[in-house]
């Protein structure tokens, strides 16, 4: 049998190599900037989460190492030497109750918080703007009412602009199945339900780019339902409204992107919308996306340009190098550089010509039409070399 | 009777001493003849024996085992990567559907119905379950309807709406292919299999014990079943009727669910999670039974606290019903239902958390023996409070917006079902293995069948915290590395760790398979009690005698076995006063000789074969529901009329005047 200082010993030597090891484990175990890492929330409904995070974590990681301790120290000290049977006592009451209270206690501590933060969270009230946020297979849509400061309402997909340090209120709700909108670092998630409007505090305490994605899972291409939060200064955002609802002249002969309009008017119109476009005989093309998809929906394409992704979120719009400027740039110049949209030096063209090469290469989907007519996903259109081309030119006129 | 049978004429049948000494098959009318056979593949097919019934359901189980866990290798293999090429995303999402459906439906319910339906009459000190063809027939529907739903693979692709199938991605616009339409019918059949297994050990339990037997001396695996039945009676009804309104929405174009018509979609969320919590329940007690067999067993001392072990069982089994939508808390509730659910998932910690203190406390001052099995129960201890604290974690509903549908999730679920229930199943095969089979499993592979599983569970889920906290949802088949973070450590990294802890784990299973194999060859030679255990099951032979007990055994107290084997000398030390082999000498000896039971039966395989004819023709011709219904009915037709106990001209030799022991075991 070892003697009682050798074990010691042994165990003192185990824990100086193992507890640090372990500590710098923790440090050095997660991810560095990990764009939808929740407990670094940049948005106040998330800090909110996150005092309950901060009471919450720390105190389930302390039960679990003293019951770690308390078993490990259990099976050193009872582990069979020899010694004689142990005498059959069934329990002791103080130590049953007492671990019934303990644990009971140790709840309230989590209660409490946890309590008054459901319903601080439940508030919209003191929100001063309001955006519809649908979602359906397998892209979210964005559509800004008339209110303060937006005269036309604004429908776009992908990117949720918002002004900063301002509580937004969010409208959820879907076309299809359901889906959970989510950008973990400004607040947890809300289910979008079809038949059912779901609201949600939305709000950046600083311009930039937070990075979200459909939770819930919503079928095929569930992976693939991504959504961007903006936030901009309060004038940018005013720019960035002014420009979503200024009207766009078509393209006209000679000018960038005129034969593209014209591919675009032959094969996308069916689905994509893109306001200030019409028919020779000048009157405004509306896309009818009902008699097509599922969901009744496609993209609004009125402003693809100002956006930093495609394909629901799939694709970046910008090349990497574009990109990393976008998102490393301070909050003070970050606004300027978003408003300026993405232009032919910056384009991920080559994504973007495979995606109108053939999209359901490029997607998971189910473009094939059901005996109702209906497909759900961008069908493969046998594009020719030209007109893809083309309708990238076109494509890129969409600011 | 009518419709009996009698075993096969010609060869003549060699009796039994005191019988006469060859006996000719003598007629008697019927269109079929009742199975008498104790041996050959005929006994298992139509036994209605619990210990053959429960091997069967081992067997099955572990099968499934197998599949599930090939499932969940697949799925780690293309997330080794950022865009996984293993798989495509249809497949993938029918990869984790049937995971999540083969891992809780047929294998770890049908595991510890293995144990259950073999252990629990013998720790009652009972020759049977109450209702032994009902309960053939409960394994033969858990086997057919487990068949049923997988061979949806080779039929157009299995479900791929997620084991929680939510409305409306669960109706035909959304998924087209019949995987759903299978995997609701596979689910109603095994649905029936365990209602039918619930009621029948209820009655068990309640009715059988052996005499002396008080509610509070009954072993604490057998309360802890009895809980879980109780569980399932009331949950399964639930999901039966979601599972029929998807399927009449399905196939019989209903709208329950259809959004268009106006539906609620939560409506199917309510009904889900009312039955899937207490789910989580039947899954997790039986373990918490088992590992509060094996702890006190090897660890020389009673459950600490017996009675709270109990009373928070079946506090856990009332609580369960109150916390289902804490699945939904961000499914838009309002606030007010959201904080009641919260606080009532936390109250339900605190009966869970006192089971970690009275296992804590039954090791603490005893006499540790650290068998394989007995490893794998303080694993459970260990591994569970991780998962039980990460638990209490997602009670906080602010933060569970956070963390739900994410890895973290994933992570927490798998410390429960995997760190709790499966490591206590593991315990348990190690535990009661020579009870079962009278050999002992290898103890050296042992170990290292549980080094490397207890390693390969933390590399595989460990990680996944870290995942969920730093943002990656669950369900993809693909993920984003510009979303994965940077530095070393990145998302991807774990991932990686994840899919190398899942390779681990297999291998580690394969060592539990090759211990089997390797056991399988060695001779029958177990001793009779070799744990120095404390519960009736081990007052018999191993592996018992078909009619389980000579005697029934007269019950005196909590742990009957150790107290007949020691008693307290003058100065209150423990000393044993007899073995195994003389108590169940003695048993043997005090034994009638006179023992009615149960003989096989047809109906039982055939009443269940009914079930998957009917459901195929649910999906493929609406005949086949008649045929299949045909089959039920005449079975049943035949059940009814036929009685448990085979009349002694059944047997070859007949016998005069009620049947004894030995023909029993004949017939």
């Amino acid at each position: 049998m070892r003697t009682l200082p050798t074990v010691s010993n042994r165990i003192e030597r185990v824990s100086r190599r193992v507890l640090p090891a372990l500590g710098l484990m923790l440090l050095a175990g997660c991810a560095k900037n990990a764009p939808q890492d929740f407990l670094h929330p940049e948005g106040d409904p998330a800090k909110t989460i996150n005092t309950v995070n901060k009471i919450i974590f720390p105190l389930a990681g302390i039960v679990a190492v003293l019951v770690f301790i308390g078993v490990a120290v259990i099976l050193w000290k009872f582990k069979d030497r020899g010694q004689p049977m142990p005498h059959q006592g069934h329990g002791k009451s103080t130590i049953e109750i007492g671990s019934i209270v303990v644990s009971a206690s140790l709840l309230v501590v989590v209660a409490v918080p946890t309590f008054s933060t459901i319903f601080d969270l439940a508030e919209t009230d003191d929100c001063n703007m309001v955006i519809n946020v649908t979602g359906q297979q397998w892209w979210w849509e964005f559509a800004y009412p008339v209110q303060d400061g937006i005269d036309k309402p604004i429908v776009t997909s992908g990117d949720i602009v918002i002004p900063e340090g301002e509580c937004v209120m969010l409208r959820i709700t879907s076309r299809d199945v359901i889906h959970s909108f989510w950008v973990p670092k400004l607040n947890g998630k809300k289910d979008a339900v079809p038949n059912r409007v779901h609201t949600l505090r939305f709000q950046a305490d600083q311009p930039g780019v937070y990075l979200g994605q459909c939770a819930e899972f919503c079928g095929l291409s569930h992976a693939n339902m991504k959504m961007n939060a903006i936030a901009l200064t309060r004038a940018d955002f005013a720019t960035w409204v002014a420009n979503q609802t200024a009207e766009k002249p078509m393209a006209s002969e000679g000018q960038a992107g005129f034969e593209g309009q014209g591919v675009y008017s032959s094969y996308c119109t069916a689905c994509h919308q893109v306001d200030g476009l019409k028919d020779p005989s000048g009157n405004p093309v509306v896309a009818q996306a009902d008699t097509t998809l599922v969901a009744g929906a496609a993209p609004n394409l009125t402003h693809l340009m100002s956006r930093i992704t495609f394909a629901g979120g799939t694709y970046w719009l910008q090349t990497e190098k574009c990109r990393d400027d976008l998102f490393n740039a301070s909050p003070e110049e970050f606004g300027a550089l978003y408003l300026k949209g993405v232009d032919e030096s910056c384009l991920n063209r080559i994504e973007l010509e495979e995606w109108l090469r053939n999209a359901p290469a490029k997607k998971a989907m189910y473009p094939t039409l059901n005996e109702d007519g209906l497909g759900r996903g961008m069908p493969y259109l046998a594009l020719s070399e030209d007109q893809i081309d083309s309708l990238v030119e076109y494509l890129l006129t969409l600011q | 009777m009518a419709i009996i049978e009698r075993p096969e004429s010609g060869t003549p049948v060699p009796a039994l001493a005191g019988g006469p000494a060859v006996v000719g098959p003598a007629q008697t009318l019927g269109a079929f003849r009742r199975p008498v056979t104790t041996t050959g593949w005929k006994s298992w097919l139509f036994t209605v024996d619990h210990k053959k019934l429960g091997i069967m359901y081992g067997v099955s189980a572990m099968f499934f085992f197998v599949v599930g866990g090939l499932e969940a290798v697949l799925i780690r293999l293309q997330l080794a990567q950022p865009n996984g090429k293993v798989l495509s995303a249809d497949v993938y999402n029918q990869m984790f559907t049937m995971h999540a459906t083969t891992m809780v439906f047929l294998f770890i319910m049908p595991m510890a119905a293995a144990f259950a339906n073999y252990m629990v009459p013998l720790q009652i000190g009972a020759r049977d379950v109450a209702f032994p063809r009902i309960n053939a027939f409960g394994f033969w529907a858990y086997f057919f309807g487990a068949i049923f739903i997988n061979t949806s693979w080779f039929l157009g692709g299995a479900a791929d709406g997620g084991w929680f199938m939510y409305a409306p991605n669960s109706s035909t616009l959304f998924s087209p292919s019949h995987g759903i339409d299978f995997w609701v019918l596979g689910l109603q059949i095994t649905g029936i299999a365990s209602l039918s297994g619930s009621v029948n050990l209820i009655v068990t339990v309640l009715n059988m014990r052996a005499p002396g037997m008080s509610l509070l001396k009954v072993p604490i695996f057998t309360w802890l079943v009895l809980v879980t039945q109780f569980l399932l009676l009331f949950a399964m009804p639930v999901i039966t009727v979601a599972l029929f309104l998807l399927n009449f929405q399905r196939g019989f174009g209903a709208t329950f669910f259809d959004t268009s018509a106006g539906a609620d979609p939560l409506l199917w969320q309510h009904l889900f999670w009312i039955f899937g919590h207490p789910e989580v329940y039947i899954i997790i007690l039986p373990s918490f039974g088992l590992v509060s067999e094996v702890l006190p067993v090897f660890s020389r001392k009673p459950l600490f606290g017996y009675p709270l072990v109990v009373f928070s069982g079946v506090a856990i089994g009332f609580v369960g019903w109150g916390v289902w939508a804490h699945h939904m808390f961000a499914s838009g509730l309002g606030p007010v239902s959201v904080a009641v659910f919260s606080i009532a998932t936390m109250m339900i910690a605190i009966p869970t958390g006192v089971k970690i203190i009275n296992w804590c406390m039954t090791m603490w001052g005893g006499k540790l023996w650290y068998t394989t099995s007995m490893m794998f129960a303080i694993a459970l201890v260990v591994e569970f409070t991780i998962g039980g604290v990460s638990g209490v974690t997602h009670a906080a509903a602010s933060s569970d917006t956070q963390q739900t549908d994410t890895y973290y999730i994933v992570a927490h679920f798998h410390y429960v079902l995997f760190g709790g229930a499966v490591l206590g199943l593991f315990a348990g095969f190690y535990y009661w293995w020579p009870k079962v089979f009278g050999r002992m499993l290898d103890e050296k592979l042992g170990k290292w069948n549980f080094w490397l599983m207890i390693i390969g569970l933390n590399l595989t889920f460990g990680p996944m915290h870290i995942l969920g906290l730093q943002g990656q949802p669950r369900r993809m088949y693909r993920y984003d590395p510009d979303r994965m973070g940077e530095g070393f450590f990145n998302l991807t990294f774990w991932n990686q760790v994840a899919t190398l802890g899942s390779i681990i784990l297999s291998v580690g299973v394969l060592f539990f398979i090759i211990n089997v194999w390797v056991t399988a060859k060695r001779p029958a030679d177990a001793p009779l009690d070799p744990w120095d255990a404390r519960s009736l099951e081990w007052l018999t032979a191993s592996p018992p005698k078909e009619h389980n007990f000579d005697t029934i055994p007269q019950v005196h107290a909590l742990d009957e076995f150790f107290h007949r084997k020691y008693a307290e000398n003058e100065h209150g030390e423990l000393v044993k006063v007899a073995t195994a082999e003389e108590l169940l000498a003695a048993e043997e000896a005090a034994g009638s000789g006179h023992v009615d039971l149960p003989a096989p039966s047809y109906w039982p395989i055939l009443l269940a074969f009914g079930l998957p004819v009917a459901a195929y023709g649910v999906i493929y011709n609406h005949i086949g529901i008649a045929v299949g219904g045909v089959i039920i009915l005449l079975a049943m037709f035949g059940w009814s009329l036929e009685p448990s106990y085979a009349e002694p001209t059944d047997y070859d030799p007949p016998t005069d005047g009620g049947s004894t022991k030995e023909l029993a075991t004949l017939g």
